[in-house]
């Protein structure tokens, strides 16, 4: 497990320039080990170049960000993406392979531990073309938490699915989050998404500025059909609707 | 007051289309038919040029010249020269274009570095190679060699390097995210992303290596295929000379129809696996 930790982090866009655009500004907030934490935000508040910061793919204009691994060892971290960005030209299996540190048999078994977690233990010959579009998104979370990560970073990865599919994959994302316990860091702009998974939301305001940090005090496993996750995810809702009426008066925006 | 509608068309399926064409006119419509009516107007063509002109030898001419070195045993020593020559020589420009076009591709400095000598190697012809290369190596098999890898190396290059550039961001963003080896990265990512450039860079290498390995012989003597023309050349026997281009031309077109077609064929497999 690892601890991120992020202090004061800025970014601009084209430094120097006329076009410069600041994304992100002044973050602030650390993740313990173990815990679920998802950013949530209106589009073009940041969400995902805080992720990709985090990754280490972006770098930061300003501030700290540090993340340290129990086992002393450099951190590593597990990226599912929105689309499941797998190559084309290898099977699943081999695909799975490709992001891990060695090729030993020990590897191979706990890259078809996840297959199987996903379902896709069949499929592990497959390319990614003959897979489904949620197949092959299985088969990205499964490649993520195969690499036995410190730290997973998701990157809204059921938006380009569709309702049932993305019901279907959040459930069993929960199954194996539970047995895992991983430090997981989740973007999303869907709300309900967010209550259902998390154990806090971090809400980023448009500026790229964090809004609100709310925790969600709710036993697991959690399913959308919950009377206690409806009200919860009503009131979290209702809070972000409040920051865009703030953020549209003329007053706010001054600030 | 009476309205009458015309009677809606039914649209038919492709299967029922297939069913109806008959088969004499899917044979003519197909690509096999259209790569044989190509060789038929080339060698009709061939024909009424060889009929029109003296110094234009007809294809009977050239296959009895073929016939006859055959039988004075020209033909395996000097194609066989050749083919080594042209064999070596394509190779290393393969080999020597695909790394040098995935540093070009992956590194700026690389790029900076390499792009001037691969302008000046891409503008200079195959026939100021030949001359320099014989002047350099003399007449062994050396300077065809060098020729033919000196006149297609920039081209597999120039290849290599456009495709490597091309190779999509968000899979090397994936690589960065999961601190992918760079060997790896090479072998899984990017060689596989650009088996078309290198195909089309092999292609290039070959046809211009081909060029290079004639002129070089040409000049240089010391057997060949090249050499043997130039020997029908200056002895104004156009036929004999044309024999040894067909031969040269015809084993160019099966190895690209033969040999490459498939193994880019295989390559691209899992682009024909669709869900």
């Amino acid at each position: 497990m690892a601890v991120l930790t992020i202090k004061n982090l800025a970014k601009t866009f084209n430094v120097g320039t006329p076009r410069a655009s600041r994304v992100l500004d002044d973050i602030s907030f650390d993740v313990r080990g173990g815990t679920f934490v998802s950013i949530v935000g209106p589009s073009g508040c940041g969400k995902s170049t805080l992720l990709n910061i985090i990754s280490g793919v972006e770098e930061h204009t300003s501030g700290d960000i540090s993340l340290t691994s129990d086992s002393g060892g450099p951190a590593r971290m597990g990226y599912v993406f929105q689309d499941p960005r797998l190559l084309p030209w290898r099977s699943v299996m081999k695909n799975m392979m490709y992001v891990q540190n060695d090729r030993s048999e020990a590897t191979a078994g706990r890259c078809r531990k996840y297959l199987e977690m996903v379902g896709l233990t069949k499929n592990a010959d497959f390319f990614p073309g003959q897979l489904s579009g949620g197949m092959q998104q299985r088969v990205g979370i499964a490649r993520a938490f195969a690499v036995e990560p410190d730290l997973l970073l998701m990157d809204e990865p059921f938006s380009h699915l569709d309702a049932i599919t993305a019901r279907g994959l959040r459930a069993q994302l929960q199954d194996i989050w539970a047995q895992s316990k991983k430090t997981v860091v989740f973007v999303t702009h869907d709300v309900v998404e967010a209550v259902e998974l998390s154990d806090r939301i971090i809400v980023l305001q448009p500026g790229g500025r964090i809004y609100e940090d709310i925790t969600i005090d709710l036993p697991r496993p959690r399913r959308q059909t919950d009377p206690t996750v409806a009200t919860l995810q009503a009131e979290v809702l209702g809070r972000l609707e409040a920051m865009k009426t703030l953020s549209r008066t003329p007053s706010s925006a001054a600030a | 007051m009476s309205t009458t509608t015309a009677p809606v068309k039914a649209r038919r399926s492709t299967t029922e289309k297939q069913q109806e064409t008959p088969e004499w006119r899917k044979r003519l419509t197909s690509d096999s038919a259209a790569r044989v009516a190509a060789l038929l107007s080339f060698f009709l063509f061939w024909v009424l040029m060889s009929a029109l002109f003296a110094r234009v030898p007809g294809p009977v001419e050239v296959v009895q010249r073929l016939v006859d070195e055959f039988s004075r045993g020209e033909v395996f020593g000097n194609f066989g020269s050749t083919l080594y020559r042209f064999g070596v020589g394509v190779a290393l420009a393969t080999v020597v274009g695909i790394a040098v076009g995935v540093i070009m591709g992956l590194s700026q400095l690389g790029r900076a570095f390499f792009e001037s000598p691969v302008l000046v190697g891409l503008s200079i012809p195959a026939i100021i190679w030949s001359f320099l290369t014989v002047m350099w190596f003399g007449f062994g098999d050396l300077s065809p060699i060098v020729t033919t890898f000196l006149t297609s190396v920039p081209f597999v290059i120039v290849n290599v390097a456009q495709g490597v550039r091309g190779v999509s961001r968000d899979l090397r963003d994936m690589s960065t995210t999961y601190k992918v080896p760079l060997s790896r990265r090479v072998k899984d990512l990017v060689l596989p992303a650009v088996t078309g450039y290198v195909a089309a860079g092999i292609r290039f290498a070959i046809i211009i290596g081909w060029n290079g390995v004639l002129l070089a012989e040409w000049f240089g003597g010391g057997g060949g295929v090249g050499y043997r023309a130039r020997w029908w050349y200056d002895a104004n026997r156009f036929g004999g000379f044309a024999a040894w281009v067909v031969l040269f031309v015809g084993f160019i077109v099966l190895l690209d129809r033969f040999v490459l077609d498939r193994v880019i064929q295989r390559a691209f497999r899992w682009r024909d696996a669709s869900a």
